[in-house]
């Protein structure tokens, strides 16, 4: 498009008071650039008077007014490039006066002065008139062949709500069981926990319920006896291959090759053909992921509510609890079995069972740790079990020994109305020893509420085993994708397919499968249900978004995709190999097929490409770098004492927000540095610092999501990714004489915006010891 | 307690303390506000934390045999407070009723008194006993019951005389204090043991001497109400619970006074209203009547605390005694023989009840209370 530029400076919210709007003006137009100014954009004739603009022609608009998070609306101007030069939070809010005063006419008269803020806000609005003239207006991606119908793995409670859910919304579902019947766990069961108020007591199962109104709609179909070979394509047109559960078929999913097998005997390696070659020989009989089953069936998102199956001890693991060698001790699972026939026997004689001993914790060492994969579900199965042995016996006796009784929300109240049963004993403590006692056992425990030791006499011991997601055992999802089938194991899930718990449930590491019930946490079947609802509702949002060609979260709404430019690429598969969402793939000869409806569009392979040939629309090498290269970077030429520049590369899902938040508080930070807002750290690509340091700024940082553990990076590996490209960086800083130290990441979160001016400054302060860039002023 | 013991819930056991007024016991979350909210609760393992837990765990010799259940004097601070609503002092009350039925024997008696179904019978006996140990004697031409009393004066004893009471109320009397020794011969050792086992006393043995030192140390306490007043929640019990016990401790000892002057002296009442021994009588009465009107007062108002049979049992029969015996008074003075006499027999009647029923009702904690307080003084547990 031809572009027809248009300059608006804001001059309210103490813009107009701090700065020279005339000189800040002049910085546009020296350029030729049109500039307007008012006192207020945001009031209806500041809006009006761009809007008669754009209906004359202009279309591409720097707006250098507020941070670009506010009045997002207001400022809309559709079929526009629109940049939002943020001159108040990030200058004159972030600057007061009164820390950074404004030159006197007198100090003017000498050129060896000069006024931080002011240069501050020059630098601004420099960037941004470079970035409007490189970026491009966004076109959407369209996904060929496009289908809404989407795919629920798992005809257990889970999924059957999100049929049903999804179904109601007008969408067309498909439900693959792997067993005959549908009704998963919640059809094996005596009773249940209790769903709706008062949430005293247990309730029959409400599973048929369900599959009885699941058969009121048309548009629900039903595969059981069924799992899924292979799911290949990308959101909107997913070919999906179905088997019988135990078939070897070829459209089976390949696996990838594991990292010893990539390289040759030398260690060095492999070239792309050898390597898919090895590949190919590695899944015999297998088709490679970008051959499409013609029989296939197509689905645009899916629904993963593959559920989860019993903890099984290991051979002597619980030993000390006696499982194993004394038939009547047994886990929950088998208990529930065993209570579903009837009531409740010892599995040795089938004598009434009716001291019943519940252990939540297997206590070894003194350990208060429960038993893995339990959770609140395993402390509500405990006291939902104790109380079939009153059910069951009128002199019946369930104890409770628990480490953590966990009964989040209205589930108080059913550990309540459990609590006030005669027959049911409940203390904290530790189980030391399940021994024999005739036909019986005892049970020992340690700090108890009653004591430091105690025995009880019992029928039966229950161990209070967890729920081991689907997904621990196989990939399920069988996702025909160059990273492999399964959700990229990052260490920290322990097998629940789950991206980020806080801030993103249901979504999976891969767009377009939302995962519901406990396959993402143990859960309740009424927390399945609700969770069901969640991952329908996403998986709606995936289509309607897709068909859109606009990505679906957490860039929701963001036309932009990545571009390869090919003719460039080298094969390095670093893209295909960094994507965290598997979003890339690639042929036999290495070259990547990026798959845009499965991209979430962080730019992390922006980031990696070590050609620069992936860039999006509104966002590229050449955009990032053209605004760091506007900013101007004073030498001893201009003053004696000239003033450092530091680059900041801000994350802008949460470190640019803070950073806003601390303008908003007032607070101050050097006024020295530029900040330029990425989409995720990992988008940084280092041509970026290099170009930064060789035009003389004197340091570069990152500031951006905590990694590690607790990640809070939206994008799962980006702040990872960052740092570890960071340290490479150092390398090449040293061949250069240049200070590794002049390049940093900084960890903040959203709420972090008190410790901003802090990291800031004290990084500031280091570049100042280190002293100025020597490439200055060349 | 290093040593493991065998813990065996007796389910009979919670669903009786529960009928006695602990029915929200298993509410109990074991978060310990109670023993910190409670004013006079010891600091080395404080009631009534492990009491609420060993007692929802049906753990009947651990809650029975403690002496802890009695230093509680059920202010209700700790009910107050109890977020899950379990009321702890409502509990240690019923566990305390409990023991009392525990200790005195016959139990069956125990079980009667506090079944209110059983109340009618109760008074009943009274009533059949005078009767007949009346009517009994009149076979031998002793008329120590008269039902139609001669003279111008009203005298009670004519109608039923002195010698009569004394006749069926010194065996009650002493049938009493033979109970409460029994039951207290059990109770100091079990309180003792239990202190032992839970490592709350190291003493092994109790020394007579010591023991009955702490008593005295303890009783003057006691009449004080000194820890009585501790209480937060409902402070203002201590003044009506002051008056009924010195209105009791005021009559028996103008009894005791009358009794003497009767076998020693063989002076007879009615005493002249100018005599000081008749002001310490009446005042006594009054303080009885008008405690006995405030505690119902204040348990009609509680809302927080529970009130059972067992306390309703208690304060009844003394307002009304206090208030049969003042109006026996009353009517005498003013000169109206039948309905004195009536009220005089209905007066002795409560009066039999009160003596005969101690060691099983609430009033027995007159002695368990003391004597678990002496134990504790003994034991340095405060």
């Amino acid at each position: 498009m031809d572009k027809k530029y248009g300059v608006y400076i804001c001059e309210g919210c103490g813009i107009g008071e701090s700065l020279d709007i005339a000189a800040l003006s002049g910085v546009a137009e020296e350029e030729g650039y049109s500039v307007k100014t008012h006192p207020q954009f945001c009031g209806e004739a500041g809006v009006e008077l761009i809007k008669k603009d754009v209906a004359e022609g202009t279309n591409t608009i720097v707006l250098a007014a507020c941070s670009r998070r506010v009045f997002f609306d207001t400022f809309r101007f559709e079929g526009t490039i629109t940049d939002r030069c943020n001159i108040r939070e990030g200058v004159v809010w972030s600057h007061p006066r009164s820390e950074y005063p404004k030159l006197t006419d007198e100090e003017k008269e000498d050129e060896d002065n000069f006024d931080r803020v002011q240069m501050m806000a020059e630098d601004y609005l420099r960037m941004s008139l470079a970035r409007v003239e490189k970026v491009k207006l966004p076109e959407p991606y369209a996904v060929e062949n496009f289908t809404r119908n989407i795919l629920v793995i798992g005809g257990g409670i889970t999924g059957i709500s999100a049929a049903i859910d999804a179904a109601k919304a007008g969408y067309d579902v498909t439900i693959v069981e792997k067993e005959k019947y549908i009704g998963g766990y919640a059809a094996k069961i005596r009773k249940q926990l209790p769903c709706e108020e008062p949430y005293e007591s247990l309730v029959p199962p409400i599973i048929q319920s369900k599959i009885d109104e699941l058969e009121k709609y048309s548009n629900i179909s039903i595969k059981t006896n069924s799992v899924v070979a292979r799911i290949a394509g990308e959101p909107g047109n997913f070919t999906v291959t179905f088997k019988k559960p135990g078939e070897k078929i070829e459209f089976d999913v390949p696996y990838p090759l594991p990292e010893e097998m990539k390289v040759d005997e030398n260690g060095k390696e492999l070239e792309p053909e050898a390597l898919h070659e090895k590949y190919m020989e590695y899944n015999k009989g297998r088709r490679d992921i970008l051959t499409l089953d013609p029989n296939g069936e197509h689905f645009g998102a899916v629904v993963l509510a593959a559920g989860w199956t019993p903890y099984k001890p290991k051979e002597g693991e619980f030993s000390h609890l006696g499982f194993g060698d004394i038939p009547d001790v047994v886990t929950n699972h088998q208990f529930e079995e065993i209570a579903a026939k009837g009531p409740v026997v010892r599995p040795s004689d089938g004598k009434a069972a009716k001291s019943v001993v519940f252990i939540q914790s297997p206590g070894l060492e003194k350990s208060d740790v429960d038993f893995d994969y339990a959770g609140a579900v395993t402390s509500l199965v405990a006291l939902k079990q104790a109380k079939y042995v009153r059910e069951d016996y009128e002199d019946g006796k369930s104890f409770i020994f628990y480490q953590h009784m966990r009964t989040p929300g209205l589930t108080e109240s059913f550990y309540r109305g459990i609590q006030n049963d005669p027959g049911i004993f409940m203390s904290k403590g530790s189980v030391a020893s399940v021994s024999k006692n005739g036909d019986g056992v005892f049970v020992e425990a340690e700090d108890t509420l009653l004591g430091d030791k105690i025995k009880v006499k019992a029928d039966m011991v229950v161990l209070g085993t967890g729920m081991v997601p689907a997904t621990a055992h196989e990939p399920v999802v069988n996702l025909a994708y160059r990273q492999g089938p399964a959700f990229r194991d990052v260490g920290l899930f322990k097998g629940y397919s789950d991206s980020n718990f806080i801030c993103f449930p249901y979504e999976t590491q891969r767009t377009g499968i939302y995962a519901a019930g406990p396959v993402r946490r143990s859960m309740t079947m009424e927390e399945s249900m609700e969770d069901a609802t969640g991952a329908a509702l996403k998986a709606i949002q995936c289509l309607e978004s897709t068909s859109r060609g606009v990505a679906v979260h957490p860039r929701s709404g963001d036309m932009t995709f990545p571009d390869f430019f090919f003719q460039r690429c080298t094969q390095c598969k670093r893209c295909t190999d960094e994507c965290p969402f598997g979003a890339i793939d690639d042929d036999a000869k290495g070259t990547p097929k990026p798959n845009p409806a499965r991209c979430r569009r962080c730019g992390t392979c922006m980031g990696a490409c070590p050609e620069r040939i992936i860039n999006f629309a509104d966002y590229s090498i050449d955009s990032i770098g053209s605004m760091l290269k506007s900013v101007q970077v004073p030498s001893e030429d201009d003053y004696t004492e000239p003033p450092l520049r530091i680059l900041g590369l801000v994350c802008e899902n949460d470190a640019y927000p803070a950073l806003d938040i601390t303008g908003l508080n007032g607070l101050s930070y050097s006024a020295d540095v530029r900040f330029i807002p990425v989409r995720c750290l990992g988008s940084v690509n280092v041509i970026w610092i290099k170009d930064a340091l060789s035009q003389g700024m004197d340091g570069v940082f990152l500031l951006g999501c905590k990694h590690g553990d607790d990640y809070q990076c939206h994008m799962v590996k980006g702040s990872e990714l960052a740092s570890i490209r960071m340290k490479k960086i150092g390398e090449a800083l040293t061949s250069l004489a240049l200070e590794t130290e002049r390049v940093a990441q900084f960890e903040v979160a959203i709420d972090e915006y008190d410790k901003l001016p802090t990291i800031i400054n004290e990084f500031v302060a280091s570049i100042e010891e280190i002293g100025p860039n020597p490439f200055k002023g060349f | 307690m290093t040593e493991t013991y065998m813990v065996e819930p007796d389910l009979e056991f919670i669903k009786e303390v529960g009928l006695l007024g602990a029915e929200d016991l298993k509410k109990c979350y074991q978060c310990a506000t109670c023993s910190v909210a409670c004013p006079i609760s010891p600091d080395h393992k404080p009631f009534p934390r492990k009491e609420m837990i060993a007692a929802s765990w049906g753990m009947k010799d651990q809650v029975v045999k403690n002496a802890d259940i009695w230093l509680c004097h059920n202010c209700g601070d700790c009910t107050t407070r109890c977020p899950r609503e379990a009321k702890p002092g409502d509990v240690l009350a019923a566990l305390r009723t409990y023991a009392i039925q525990e200790y005195a024997v016959p139990k069956k008696l125990g079980k009667m008194v506090n079944d209110p179904k059983k109340l009618p019978m109760l008074l009943a006996v009274p009533v059949v006993l005078f009767l007949v140990v009346g009517i009994f004697l009149k076979i031998f031409g002793i008329h120590w019951l008269n039902f139609s009393p001669s003279g111008e004066e009203i005298v009670h004893a004519k109608f039923f005389s002195t010698w009569l009471v004394d006749l069926i109320f010194i065996p009650t009397f002493f049938f009493a204090i033979g109970v409460f020794v029994l039951g207290l011969k059990r109770f100091v050792g079990d309180i003792h043991e239990e202190a032992l086992k839970s490592g709350k006393t190291d003493k092994k043995k109790i020394d007579p001497k010591g023991f009955i030192e702490a008593l005295v140390r303890v009783i003057p306490e006691i009449l004080k109400h000194k820890k009585f007043s501790q209480c937060g929640e409902n402070a203002d019990r201590a003044t009506s619970h002051m008056m009924v016990l010195y209105g009791f401790i005021g009559l028996f000892i103008v009894t005791n006074i009358f009794f003497i002057t009767l076998y020693v002296f063989g002076i007879h009442g009615p005493y002249s209203q100018l005599n000081p021994v008749k002001w310490l009588a009446n005042i006594a009465g009054v303080a009885l009547v008008i405690g006995a009107a405030l505690m119902i007062k204040d348990r009609l108002t509680a809302t927080e605390q529970t009130s059972t049979y067992k306390d309703w049992f208690l304060v009844v029969l003394a307002l009304l005694l206090g208030v049969t015996g003042m109006l026996t008074e009353m009517t005498r003075l003013g000169g109206a023989a039948g309905l004195s006499y009536t009220i005089y027999f209905i007066h002795l009647v409560f009066v039999w009840a009160l003596f005969a029923y101690v060691p099983y009702s609430k009033l027995a904690h007159l002695v368990y209370r003391t004597v678990a307080m002496a134990y504790a003084e003994y034991t340095e547990r405060s």
